[in-house]
């Protein structure tokens, strides 16, 4: 069950109001003048950081009026979805809904947020009306860039899935791949850094890597990037060269494989080298933050969103906290653990700020596990603390290369748990 | 089935040792192992439920870990970021939640 909260203008300033003495009343030393207001946060965008998010601040403090805005109704996860395209997992079993945070303490608003004052602290909904807050969390996660890469457009990735966010896009690609005869070729473009999971396209070439030593293994997979690093880099490219030997293969910066134009209509790409031609090309196109984020005036010059590393409070506007991929984080990657470390956190300091309380010391964490065959898994995790500078790394590391087979499978099944425990902790 | 109980003289340790400042609390550093360890029932097969863990087996296993004395998989790299502080810290958390 879904309830609506919403307000309009004169509502929101008679809120404001009430807000501005609450603050006066914390000053003060008198936290319970605030709390007695039942403070208002507003959480848009109910991915991994935001329903995360929501469901903690309402735990921390069971007086807080939680509002999570989030447009669609179900929610189909990036994690995992690469499984759904190489035909391992079904798309329904990556798709979450809001029912229990609803049936719970959170309201969900199912609106999109095209806008947010500041001054007035207020979210604007597309159905015209606001909701108010006394602390925003924008997670809404990020917006495709397609003019970034010359000749792609939202109508080429009807030809030319990117599949970077989950949903008719996976599915799509998973369709071309089925359709394509064996002895075809499918061409990856992947993206420069920073971009959301650095593991996701090179666990996704082996996934595909899969599908085709499996059903078609006369095909072949060339990622083309303009990077000549990526995450768990050891790692996937002996994967590749011990399970698909002759079918996976990796073109680096240095070799010629930055891609600087696409073509849909000849469905070639243009490289350093020359012209290719694919059958299926999947091309993962620049990112930045979510487009509300922009919109809320928290972005940077390049499109992304500088933070206080301890209480993700935007460096730009303050009352508004960002968490997830759309914030700079430092060394932590733009990954869905991530988000759901930042999002406890970032629920612990909105919840002291709230009440005149200092922010206390984070603890930031994230783990990515990578599957390249079922029964093959690796992993990188880390731990991180904020520091004046940013959010630095404590410890971590990836999976030995040398690790036995049994251990890859048990990382395999460590994945499906990870999942599961992810998917809890954010939509109940 | 719960555990031995923890010792006197590791109970004034750390209530003695405490959190230091700037290090986050127990609690803080726990909500990042719920992930993996969800505290309700998500369907986990491979990953061991820890609310109500014996807290001297948890100092024990996670000291372990963090010293490469036993076979671990992500428990290896995560156990080198945590103080002894905190294992012994994050222990007494566990224990005292048997969901």
């Amino acid at each position: 069950m879904t309830l609506y909260r919403t307000m309009d203008r004169t509502t929101s300033r008679r809120r404001l109001l009430a807000g501005g003495l609450a603050a006066l009343g914390t000053t003060l030393a008198m936290p319970h003048v605030a709390r007695g207001a039942g403070q208002k946060v507003v959480v848009v965008g109910g991915g991994y950081g935001g329903a995360t998010a929501a469901r903690y601040l309402r735990q921390l403090d069971p007086t807080l009026e939680v509002t999570l805005v989030e447009r669609d109704w179900q929610l189909i996860t990036c994690p995992f979805s690469n499984y759904v395209i190489a035909g391992t997992v079904e798309i329904a079993e990556i798709t979450h809904g809001y029912e229990k945070l609803a049936a719970g303490s959170v309201t969900v608003v199912h609106e999109e947020a095209i806008g947010v004052d500041p001054a007035a602290r207020a979210v604007r909904l597309a159905g015209g009306t606001s909701l108010a807050y006394d602390r925003l969390l924008l997670s809404p996660g990020i917006d495709l860039n397609y003019e970034g890469m010359p000749g792609y457009s939202e109508e080429a990735a009807e030809v030319m899935p990117h599949a970077w966010k989950a949903g008719a896009q996976t599915l799509l690609l998973r369709r071309q791949l089925e359709a394509m005869p064996d002895g075809g070729t499918v061409i990856m473009v992947a993206p420069a850094n920073p971009f959301r999971c650095p593991p996701g396209p090179y666990e996704r070439a082996g996934m595909i890597g899969y599908y085709l030593k499996s059903n078609k293994p006369k095909s072949k997979m060339i990622i083309f990037d303009p990077k000549e690093s990526f995450s768990k880099q050891a790692l996937f490219l002996r994967s590749y060269e011990t399970l698909y030997p002759g079918i996976v293969q990796w073109v680096g910066g240095g070799s010629g494989g930055k891609v600087e134009r696409v073509d849909p209509k000849a469905m070639t790409i243009e490289a350093g080298f020359g012209t290719e031609k694919g059958d299926v090309i999947n091309v993962i196109p620049p990112q930045r933050a979510g487009k509300v984020a922009q919109l809320a005036g928290v972005t940077d010059e390049k499109g992304w969103c500088p933070i206080d590393p301890a209480s993700m409070e935007s460096r730009k506007v303050p009352g508004i906290h960002v968490i997830g991929d759309a914030c700079i984080a430092g060394a932590m990657p733009k990954s869905a653990t991530a988000a759901n470390s930042q999002a406890k956190n970032a629920a612990a300091a909105m919840v002291a700020l709230l009440k005149g309380q200092p922010v206390p010391e984070p603890s930031f964490a994230n783990t990515c596990y990578s599957l390249v065959a079922p029964g093959y898994g690796f992993s990188v995790t880390g731990i991180y603390g904020a520091t004046p500078e940013g959010i630095k790394e404590i410890a971590g590391g990836v999976s030995p290369l040398d690790a036995s087979p049994q251990s890859r499978d048990q990382e395999a099944t460590y994945a499906v748990d990870w999942y599961r425990g992810m998917a809890a902790d954010a939509w109940g | 089935m719960r555990g031995p109980t923890l010792g006197w003289g590791l109970l004034a340790s750390i209530v003695a040792i405490g959190p230091a400042a700037a290090e986050p609390t127990a609690e803080t550093v726990a909500r990042n192992c719920f992930v993996c360890h969800a505290p309700q029932q998500a369907g986990q097969r491979g990953i061991p439920h820890i609310g109500g863990y014996p807290p001297e087996a948890m100092v024990r296993e996670l000291t372990l870990f963090k010293t490469d004395q036993r076979d671990g998989t992500i428990m290896s790299r995560i156990a080198k970021g945590l103080s002894e502080a905190q294992i012994q810290a994050l222990a007494v958390y566990f224990s005292n939640r048997p969901w």
